[in-house]
């Protein structure tokens, strides 16, 4: 009986010992919730840093290649007319079809990633922030990095949420539509601002070693801000000329990219595919995206003789990768745009046509997994130099042809970072430059500067179709593919995403760029 | 750590204790038979007004040692009249048990674990004998209550053989949440988490917790449905509560052995209606006018062939020979049934064993259990290995100790891949043109699905779709896409493989004190380890380096509950309370590893891969909470029961964290009380009550803001984030979230009549929720696409009626039962001046991305919303010039998956020793969008694509097409359009609206309706005069089917129940999940 005493009072104890447990002591519960891997402080240079990662393609929040691949490649490539693609692929904007992930993707990754830590940096470094008055210069270099992404959301959709935008944790979780020309006057003067405030002697706060792009350059900064400022009074030049004039002067005045050196370029690694690679690279080399030249750029590269070297562009076969290994630049084949595995047969004339082996391949040296990933560059500061100059907008130093021919030697110089093998001499730029004098009618002049920003912004599509959107140069001409979804025109701005349509109706009704097809205009496109 | 120690050593003293010998003292034994003079075994043996007791052997023999102060002895069994007995001196007491038609002493397991006589239950609850569930077989238990419960809506995914399954009991109570029902075994919590579902990107269903449960343990289940049976189970049990109850060893002479063998053979039921007269191909139109005119063209080349291999729209099969993607020319006609070739006969083996024993003081129930399955796809199955021990002693008078281990082996190989296309070997099935042959897919016999060694170098040029050339070992992808996956290459080169290996223990002790005060404890752990492993292998299409992902987690549940009661009879009253507290505490834990590209070619180890990343999660909750409930009972027919349950939440904060439920609820049993009711009504009793109960759906963490750093750096830079998503999918925290709470009404009516031949039992039922917590999808370009917020309200009415029957009653009996639930649900508010969410937007989408469900205030749960064609001001439809539709960009409801109303109908035959059973169950309403139907078309796979081709009638459209684009009023200008389409704008017409973003969605949306012969089984026992002198107690064959036979359904080539999600955002949706299957086979049942 004694074996039952014991398992009586152990009963007792179970018992005895439990009740407290229950209910009184929520501080002990209370402990449960605390994240052991969450930080409730965090140095906000990380997220400057995470954010310059995410601006190339994404790598911070791993999926790296996505926006690129989708809107980059898929979209914008094809639609200027710098790849094409027969078959395969993620290629709508070779036939004028859509994709919904085109939209989403970019959507998504740029509100979520990039533009919500650096709006994050922003608050806390400012009024009543955990870093208030500290790490100045992160925060001016955040707002520049800011406006170098919703730049480009504004450029793809038009009227998008920015004022209200980014503000889900402060309760705003349906933001409304500011219209672009509302969103750029905010970005220039947000330019204007960082441009002014970022400065060598504020405390350097451990920006220098947190910044991937220069490294803590200030100079180098304001370079770039009054570069961007110049990309975005240039875009509204042709609806907004007063405002044009007056950020071109402050931005030239300012000073912008001077040399190749001054290029904003992410540097990428290899040891992460989904984070550190260079997200062009993996689509075409993880995801067997195709790499087939598009004829309208292959024969600009070839110049009017195609029978003869001597008119080529120096950067022909840097960009090819020749035709099925056949290095002659006189032998370079681009494929139109819009054909199909049917049409290409009636195309070459003969049936069961390979696409990869008769048409030229871009060259895979631009195609390395820790390919540096170039966000903008200065041969685009001296082409818009040239452009406003001649389209005598603001004030501006120098002449049109000088700012012309530097741009080209820039362009074509600027490749020596992919491969150390893309060296065009001082002698061959001049060669070019001599074969083709800047010369001719404002509109000729005009279609050769537009013509060398377009070439100039290689891998950078989605650039080169905003500049060609908004200067109709060079010339392209549409493809009319059965069923095409734009009536036969290049599209002209991105469909908002259907999350928007399913999430955000009333907003998206009353303040998006109407109509919100992909032939619908932005604002400095001539739209609303 | 320290904690499961203790209570492993607790358990562990229990164990050694039941070894226990006691004095020795008077016994007393007999025999116990029916009226008819069969002996009874399983006979409650009581001794009156103790707890000591015993139950009889299978010859109804039993043998009882009495305590000191014995009277009485009291016989007990459902569906007999209690019998009490004086014992006086007598040590042989046989008896007769007389059947009883009041049912009186009918007990079910309600809440806690807790027998309650039926007729004091003031709600429903149904109770599922375990027989049913042995016979014809489920793998996942819970898929077998589908048609038996009125009320309890059961959906199985199609998805494989280790898959979970979706029960929602009375309506879905919350916005966000999953809906689903507690588990509980023996009174124990157990987790039926998910570990992974397929979405709008695909995936794999992960399983659930159901699949660790052998059905040869169970002795019944009873469904808890309202929040006046759950009450007791506060927050948790806010979605009702199903409540297993597993098989124990009971007294007896020598050891009881019942061993049951179970094979069952599987195949995929053929819905489709495809066309079979035109092959592979396109269209080609080479004026590139922008009017489509071309002509449907075979491949006439090898590129052709290798691009439109995804493309049934050749021109009509004309037998003549077609080059194919592998560079062989075969003739251009049907090639047969390729579905027949690549899915293979499932079989499913399951063999358990269970040996019993016992004597007076103490028994044991010890059984093993294995279940061996192959899938109808090649390479999948499941494997599981069952065992557990319980024993349950009384070592004095007043000392009662239960305790039980269950532990289970899960091994799931393969499962499919469901939803979108990587992987997914179904949708490639679907895919193939009526011209080719799987099996010259397969390539490589050594390596199916990959490129073999010796093609030719231009073919493999060819494959690489102008990056570099393909080569051997790698996926041989028939067509110029790297997402339509080689299903052989699905099926035996993308592998995943996950084990789980899970541990139920629970111990309880009660004490009585005295006849009338007892104590009890319990102390029970769920924990289980599961490793997963997936490899996407090197060469595959869309991911040509490869990787690999290895994981594990482990997780714990460990509840401690105390109780303390009385039950006391003062006269014509009684009283039957208890006080109570629980502590629950259950720890997540996850770390994985993924590596991609491999060093060495092939070799798919993870320490050869190039980039190697880990993942480390840890989360931990708790509950605290007290509860208490009072019966008071007069003169067994009425009653008034009271409860009410505190729970303390740590996923809250502390301002928020705790909110109490209350319970009231009474019975009354008006033919027990009124003498001089007519004959006919045997029984009758009206039950009322109302409860509360809460609902809690956010995970850990979720209450408060922080920041997260990168798991790597970039070339040395440390990357952080802004709250917990790195990326894009984060949810906005908030810290003022509070329980929601539920709040249900259920009145009802059981009615018995003609000596119980006749049976109605009726239930109303009034539920709402307020202030449910919403994970709310907000617009992306807040920063975020979700945010957590107190503001839901939605209500649930229904009305559930269960009819049982016994129309022939004597040598051949025939047992009927029909039950049918109708639920309306209506959602009442979400965030104030929002009319509409989305939550969880992974499952709220189909991969065609032209439908979202959504939840609409004046709307039920889960409205399905979508493009319709837009109409002219006069209503005429618009389409483009080329007369395909045009679509509104906005998402319209359309339709919902929630059916309106469920049931089922058993019968059972049984004539000597043959018995015959068979369930049909139905569901009524309720639509789904069918993203396999919108895909077949637009591939031009399915019958409905032959309209308009070349030799078929044309395609004919009549509305608008429309003119102008503008931004005020209606800026457009509109043109009558009455044509037949040429057969080219014909085929993009099917591809426009079989399509994404230019679909019609509603065209893809079908009554959801079925009904189905669920089950069946024939059996046959042999007489136990031909038993009497062999070994065997009873020896059972019997035939059986599940699946066997749809009675009617709505929906073209795929089944009703084609789900391929159990998330509750994601019902109504259908997108290429595995083909529903049917079994059949043989049970054989042996006792000794």
């Amino acid at each position: 009986m004694k074996k039952t005493k014991i398992l009586t009072q152990g009963a007792m104890l179970i018992i005895a010992t439990m009740l407290p447990f229950a209910g009184c002591d929520t501080s002990e519960l209370h402990n449960l919730n605390v994240n052991p891997n969450a930080l409730l402080k965090v140095n906000v240079n990380f997220l400057f840093t995470a954010a310059e990662l995410s601006t190339a393609c994404n790598g911070a929040g791993g999926d790296n290649w996505y926006t690129n691949w989708r809107t980059n490649i898929g979209t914008c490539a094809y639609a200027i007319q710098q790849l094409a693609a027969g078959a395969g692929g993620i290629s709508q904007g070779d036939k004028y079809f859509e994709n919904q992930e085109a939209s989403q993707g970019v959507w998504d990754w740029y509100y979520e990633d990039q533009v919500k830590n650096l709006n994050e940096v922003l608050k806390q470094t400012g009024p009543g922030g955990f870093e208030e008055g500290r790490r100045k210069n992160t925060r001016e270099a955040a707002r520049i990095l800011k406006v170098v992404n919703v730049h480009r959301l504004t450029d793809w959709f038009g009227n998008i949420p920015y004022s209200e935008a980014n503000k889900g944790i402060e309760g705003t979780f349906f933001p409304k539509y500011d219209k672009q020309q509302d969103i750029y006057t905010d970005m220039l003067k947000e330019l204007h601002e960082a441009c002014t405030s970022i400065s060598a002697s504020n405390e350097d706060d451990g920006f220098a070693s947190s910044d991937m792009i220069y490294q803590g350059d200030i100079a180098k900064w304001k370079k770039w801000g009054y570069t961007l400022m110049l990309r975005l009074a240039m875009r509204m030049s042709n609806v907004n000329a007063a405002g044009a004039a007056t950020y071109v002067t402050e931005a030239a005045a300012g000073g912008v990219f001077a040399s190749n050196a001054d290029n904003a370029i992410i540097p990428m690694s290899t040891p992460q595919l989904w984070n550190d690679q260079n997200g062009i690279t993996r689509s075409f080399v993880d995801g067997s995206q195709p790499t087939t030249l598009s004829k309208t750029l292959v024969d600009k590269l070839m110049g009017p003789n195609a029978g003869s070297t001597a008119d080529d562009d120096p950067r022909l076969m840097i960009i090819s990768g020749g035709l099925n290994g056949d290095m002659n630049p006189l032998n370079q084949k681009g494929l139109p745009n819009g054909l199909d595995a049917g049409t290409v047969d009636v195309y070459t004339g003969h049936s069961g046509t390979d696409i990869s082996k008769e048409f030229s391949g871009f060259n895979s040296k631009f195609l390395d997994r820790d390919e540096p990933y170039m966000m903008m560059n200065y041969a685009e500061a001296e082409f818009l130099l040239a452009e406003a100059k001649e389209r005598n907008i603001g004030t501006v130093v120098g002449t049109a042809d000088v700012h012309y021919a530097n741009g080209v030697k820039a362009a074509m110089q600027m490749y020596t970072i992919n491969d150390p093998s893309f060296v065009v001499s001082d002698a061959n730029v001049a060669v070019y430059l001599a074969t083709f004098p800047y010369a001719g009618t404002t509109d000729q002049k005009q279609e050769m500067i537009g013509t060398q920003l377009w070439i100039s912004k290689f891998l950078n599509w989605w650039e080169a179709w905003n500049d060609w959107r908004r200067s109709g140069h060079p010339t392209l001409t549409p493809i009319n593919y059965p069923g095409n979804l734009t009536g036969g025109l290049i599209p002209r701005k991105l469909k908002l995403p259907t999350s928007e349509a399913a999430l955000n109706t009333a907003n998206r009704e009353a303040g998006m760029t109407n109509p919100d097809t992909q032939v619908g205009k932005v604002w400095w496109d001539g739209g609303n | 750590m320290k904690q499961r120690y203790l209570i492993l050593k607790l358990m562990l003293i229990l164990g050694l204790a039941s070894t226990a010998a006691l004095a020795q003292q008077r016994i007393v034994s007999g025999t116990i038979k029916d009226s008819r003079g069969g002996s009874l075994p399983g006979v409650n043996v009581i001794v009156k007004g103790t707890s000591a007791g015993t139950v009889t052997d299978a010859n109804g023999k039993y043998s009882l040692t009495l305590p000191e102060n014995a009277g009485t002895l009291v016989f007990s069994f459902i569906g007999y009249a209690s019998k009490e007995v004086e014992i006086g001196v007598q040590t042989s007491i046989d008896a007769t048990m007389e059947e009883d038609v009041k049912q009186l002493s009918e007990v079910v397991v309600t809440a806690l674990g807790i027998e309650r006589s039926t007729k004091a239950l003031q709600y429903s609850v149904s109770n599922v004998a375990g027989d049913n569930l042995t016979q014809a077989r489920e793998n996942n238990v819970g898929a077998q209550l589908a048609g038996r419960v009125a009320g309890v809506n059961v959906t199985k995914p199609a998805s494989g053989p280790a898959g979970s399954t979706r029960i929602v009991i009375r309506g879905n109570k919350s916005l966000g949440g999953q809906n689903q029902p507690l588990y509980v075994i023996d009174g124990v919590p157990m987790d039926n988490s998910t570990y992974g579902q397929a979405g709008i990107w695909g995936g794999q269903d992960q399983g659930d917790g159901l699949t660790s449960i052998s059905p040869d343990d169970i002795e019944s289940i009873t469904v808890l449905k309202g929040a006046n049976a759950s009450a007791l189970y506060g927050a948790r049990g806010g979605n009702g509560v199903i409540n297993i109850v597993t098989k124990k060893g009971n007294s007896r002479k020598g050891l009881g052995i019942d061993f049951n063998s179970n094979i069952v053979f599987e195949n995929f039921i053929d819905q489709r209606k495809l066309q079979h007269q035109y092959g592979a191909g396109n269209y080609v139109d080479t004026t590139n006018d922008g009017i489509a005119n071309g002509v449907a063209t075979k491949p006439g080349n090898l590129t052709q062939a290798f691009n439109w291999a995804s493309d049934s729209w050749g021109p009509k099969l004309d037998g003549t020979p077609v080059l194919q993607f592998d560079g062989v020319a075969r003739p251009y006609s049907y090639a047969g049934d390729n579905w027949k070739r690549f899915y293979q006969t499932g079989q499913t083996a399951t063999n358990s064993i269970a040996v019993t024993g016992g004597t007076d003081k103490q028994a044991f129930r010890l059984s093993l259990a294995n279940l061996d399955n192959k899938g109808i796809i090649p390479n999948t199955g499941f494997n599981r290995t069952n065992v557990t021990l319980s024993v349950n002693g009384k070592y004095t008078e007043k000392l009662t100790v239960n305790a039980k281990v269950m532990y289970s082996h899960e091994a799931a190989k393969n499962r499919p891949v469901l939803s979108d296309s990587p992987g997914n070997a179904p949708q490639a099935m679907w895919l193939i043109p009526n011209n080719m042959n799987v099996l010259d897919f397969k390539g490589d016999p050594n390596k199916p699905g990959a490129i073999p060694e010796g093609v030719d170098p231009a073919l493999l040029s060819l494959y690489g779709q102008g990056g570099p050339s393909k080569f051997a070992g790698q996926e041989l992808l028939p067509a110029a896409n790297n997402w339509g996956q080689n299903p052989y290459w699905s099926t035996y080169q993308l592998s995943t493989s996950d084990v789980r290996d899970r541990i139920n223990a629970s111990t309880q002790l009660r004490y009585d004190f005295t006849s009338w005060l007892y104590a009890s404890g319990r102390v029970a752990m769920d924990w289980f380890v599961r490793k997963a492993n997936a490899l996407s292998a090197e060469g595959t299409g869309y991911d040509l380096v490869g990787s690999r992902n290895q994981s594990d987690i482990t997780h714990s549940e460990i509840n401690m509950e105390a109780i303390l009661g009385v039950n006391k009879t003062f006269g014509k009253f009684n009283v039957n309370a208890f006080v109570g507290a629980n502590r629950m505490r259950n720890k997540y834990e996850y770390l994985q590893g993924t590596g991609s590209g491999f060093n060495v070619e092939f070799f798919p180890s993870l320490n050869n891969t190039k980039s190697r990343n880990f993942n480390y999660d840890f989360n931990e909750t708790g509950i605290n909470s007290v509860f208490g409930s009072a019966e008071v009972s007069y003169n067994n027919f009425l009653y008034l029961t009271a409860t009410t349950r505190t729970d303390w939440f740590s996923v809250l904060n502390p301002k928020y964290n705790h909110i109490t439920y209350p319970s009231v609820g009474t019975s009354f049993v008006f033919s027990d009380a009124f003498s001089g009711l007519p004959s006919w009504l045997s029984f009758g009793k009206v039950r009322a009550s109302w409860a509360q109960s809460g609902l809690v759906n956010i995970s850990p963490y979720q209450a408060n803001l922080t920041y997260s750093l990168y798991g790597f750096s970039h070339l040395g830079y440390s990357l952080g984030s802004f709250s917990q998503a790195m990326g894009t999918g984060g949810s906005i925290p908030n810290p003022t979230l509070q329980p929601a709470l539920s709040t249900e009404i259920e009145a009802g009516l059981d009615l018995r009549f003609l000596g119980d031949r006749l049976g109605l039992d009726f239930t109303y039922y009034r539920q709402k929720t307020t202030k449910d917590i919403v994970q709310q999808s907000i617009s992306h370009s807040s920063g975020f696409e979700s945010t957590y917020v107190n503001v839901g309200e939605l209500q649930n009415r229904g009305v559930e009626i269960m009819l049982t029957g016994t129309p022939v009653k004597g040598p051949l009996t025939w047992n009927v039962s029909f039950n049918i639930a109708k639920n309306v649900n209506k959602v009442i508010a979400i965030l104030p001046g929002q009319n509409e969410i989305v939550s969880d937007g992974f499952s709220a989408e189909p991969r065609t991305r032209n439908a979202l469900i959504k939840q609409i205030v004046g709307y039920p749960f889960g409205e399905i919303t979508g493009h319709v064609q837009v109409k002219d001001p006069n209503g005429r439809p618009v389409f483009t010039t080329n007369g395909s539709p045009v679509v509104t960009a906005d998402y319209v409801p359309i339709g919902n998956g929630l059916s309106k109303a469920t049931g089922g109908l058993n019968n059972s035959f049984s004539w000597h020793g043959l018995n015959l059973s068979f369930l049909i169950d139905f569901r009524i309403g309720g639509t789904i969008f069918s993203g396999s139907n919108d895909r077949l078309t637009g591939w031009g796979v399915s019958e409905q694509s032959l309209q308009g081709r070349e030799g078929q009638a044309p395609l004919h459209v009549e509305g608008v097409t429309r003119t102008g684009t503008g931004t005020t009023g209606d800026p457009y200008v509109y043109s009558e359009l009455n044509r037949d389409l040429t057969p080219h704008e014909a085929r993009n017409y099917w591809s426009s609206v079989g399509g994404e973003t230019t679909a019609v969605t509603n065209m893809w949306l079908f009554d959801a309706s079925y009904g189905k012969l669920r089950q069946l089984t024939f059996g046959y026992s042999l007489p136990r005069t031909m038993l009497s002198k062999t070994p065997f107690r009873n020896v059972t064959l019997s035939l059986v089917g599940r699946n066997l036979a749809t009675l009617w359904k709505h929906i073209p080539n795929v089944d009703p129940e084609s789900a391929y999600t159990n998330q509750a955002a994601g019902q109504g949706l259908e997108y290429f999940a595995m083909p529903t299957s049917r079994s059949y086979g043989f049970n054989l049942a042996l006792g000794f």
